[in-house]
């Protein structure tokens, strides 16, 4: 890794069990709820509630492609962004490469039941939604795993 | 009096036993020092959950302005008619009094508050078997309303405390999407006014020779951040001496690793004295944290007591082994003794039927 120099951000991604990946980047994507964010160094301070998606920490650069990438799968969470660090709080976190696809199908499938099923509650759709889109993003990450 | 073939076999038997209780001993060292290792990895992620909740706390109005209400059905207050109580036990026994001392608090919980309905959720195999059969099971029946959507109803209670759930195995393999399933279920109950509130009894752990048994309150919350312990059973001097010396003798640290550090480290989180964006409405956010701090409560007394389980299986386990060897001891001593004896009777014959000649 290249030595952490004035403009790297100090990302940190931490999920319930223990702190999964600590380390300096230039760079990092996050799925806020309401849409994916990057964050460079010496951003503003932010607060911002997490959605389901992949977490990109960019620690060639900002070329996406670049190999030095890497990704998480993050399904729920909270950051929080200071001028030279990103900590990220996730409920769940795993590497794209360790997602069970056949089992992130399947809940895509209960979620669509519960789509189907949630009737005029508005809590069963909530919860439906949710399942679908953590279902969602678990496939779109792993399969671009395949891609490369 | 026993002979000596009878003895030896006996001093065998044991010594075997004692093999079993050592290699135990080594086992659950070894699987406390894991479980010492995963409630430390976990406190960075409740510590974070804190402290993001503190500063929340002070730039969010609990009230709306507008109606007045509270900005999140966790805080509300509601006279303590029906409680929920988790208890948190162990899965397996040879631990000693463990699994006997967290179902005598629970016990003490529940005749304490002979007015209040109780709903109990058990976790762990012992104390779902011990409370199964002391208290009836909540029945649920099938209902279909106007909609035409099936629906759970709960019947007439039977009595005063109820069981509504049990959990066995979930300590096993302490799975994060289980618990959250819990504490999920848990806030939904109290949030659909099934309960008043939530108290958890289980086995804090510090470290090896601070521990004690705690009930806490999970809801309402009154104040993030602190313990909101309503009762708590110390360890006497004496079981802290055993303890300690049991983890001495497995290569056990009696304090915890350091790591004050960081935890100031964690504390930082969302805390900077700077003005953040908040992407979504602080109440918002607040809304959102609420169900993860209950989580990582609910997470930190499970990785707690897994700790306490192993910690206290051990300390049973060394003292097996020593009785043990203490009765080995004996028993050898016993058998020398005999084996003199018969040896001497042998002589006297032989040397009065000398003398006889």
């Amino acid at each position: 890794m290249a030595e952490p120099t004035s403009n790297q951000l100090r990302v940190r991604l931490v999920t319930p069990e223990r702190i999964l990946f600590e380390a300096d980047a230039p760079a990092v994507e996050l799925p806020a709820k309401n849409g994916y964010m990057e964050v460079l160094y010496g951003h503003a301070p932010l607060m911002a509630e997490l959605g389901a998606g992949d977490v990109r920490i960019h620690q060639g650069g900002i070329e996406s492609t670049s190999p030095e990438t890497t990704r998480y799968n993050v399904s729920w969470g909270f950051v929080e962004v200071l001028g030279d660090r990103v900590t990220i709080l996730a409920n769940d976190a795993l590497k794209p490469e360790e997602i069970d696809v056949t089992r992130a199908e399947q809940q895509l499938d209960r979620g669509e039941n519960m789509w189907k099923e949630a009737g005029e509650s508005e809590e069963a759709y909530d919860e439906a939604l949710r399942v679908i889109s953590e279902a969602e993003a678990k496939i779109s990450s792993a399969a671009e795993v395949e891609k490369h | 009096m026993a002979n000596v073939l009878d003895l030896r076999r006996r001093i065998r038997s044991v010594k075997n036993t004692r093999q079993i209780t050592k290699a135990m001993k080594m086992v659950s060292a070894a699987k406390l020092r894991r479980a010492q290792e995963r409630a430390l990895a976990a406190r960075p992620y409740a510590r974070m959950i804190t402290s993001v909740l503190q500063s929340l706390r002070g730039r969010v109005d609990l009230f709306d302005e507008k109606t007045g209400n509270l900005c999140s059905p966790l805080f509300v207050t509601r006279p303590e008619k029906r409680v929920l109580l988790i208890v948190v036990s162990g899965d397996k026994g040879f631990a000693g009094a463990f699994n006997a001392n967290i179902l005598k608090v629970a016990y003490q919980f529940i005749n304490g508050n002979p007015d209040k309905e109780i709903d109990i959720e058990a976790v762990g195999r012992k104390s779902r078997d011990q409370l199964r059969r002391r208290y009836p099971a909540a029945v649920y029946t099938e209902q279909t309303d106007e909609h035409g959507q099936t629906l759970q109803v709960r019947s007439a209670r039977q009595g005063n405390v109820e069981l509504t759930g049990d959990h066995p195995g979930l300590l096993v393999k302490l799975e994060i999407s289980r618990v959250e399933a819990l504490a999920h279920n848990i806030i939904a109950r109290y949030v659909h006014e099934e309960i008043d509130a939530a108290y958890i009894v289980y086995n804090e752990f510090k470290s090896v020779i601070s521990q004690r048994l705690v009930v806490e309150r999970l809801l309402p919350l009154i104040e993030v951040g602190k313990q909101q312990i309503t009762g708590a059973v110390e360890p006497t001097a004496e079981e802290k001496e055993r303890r300690a010396e049991a983890a001495l003798s497995a290569g056990i640290d009696l304090e915890p690793a350091d790591t004050t550090e960081a935890e100031e480290e964690a504390k930082k989180f969302g805390t900077q004295n700077v003005d953040y964006i908040y992407e979504q409405p602080p109440s918002e956010l607040f809304a959102g944290l609420l169900p993860q701090y209950i989580f990582s409560m609910l997470y930190h007394a499970m990785t707690e007591s897994v700790a306490a389980e192993h910690a206290a299986r051990m300390t049973a386990m060394d003292s097996a082994t020593n009785n043990a060897s203490d009765m080995i001891d004996d028993l050898t001593l016993h058998m020398n003794r005999v084996r003199q004896a018969a040896i001497t009777k042998e002589i006297i014959e032989i040397v009065s039927g000398a003398a006889a000649l």
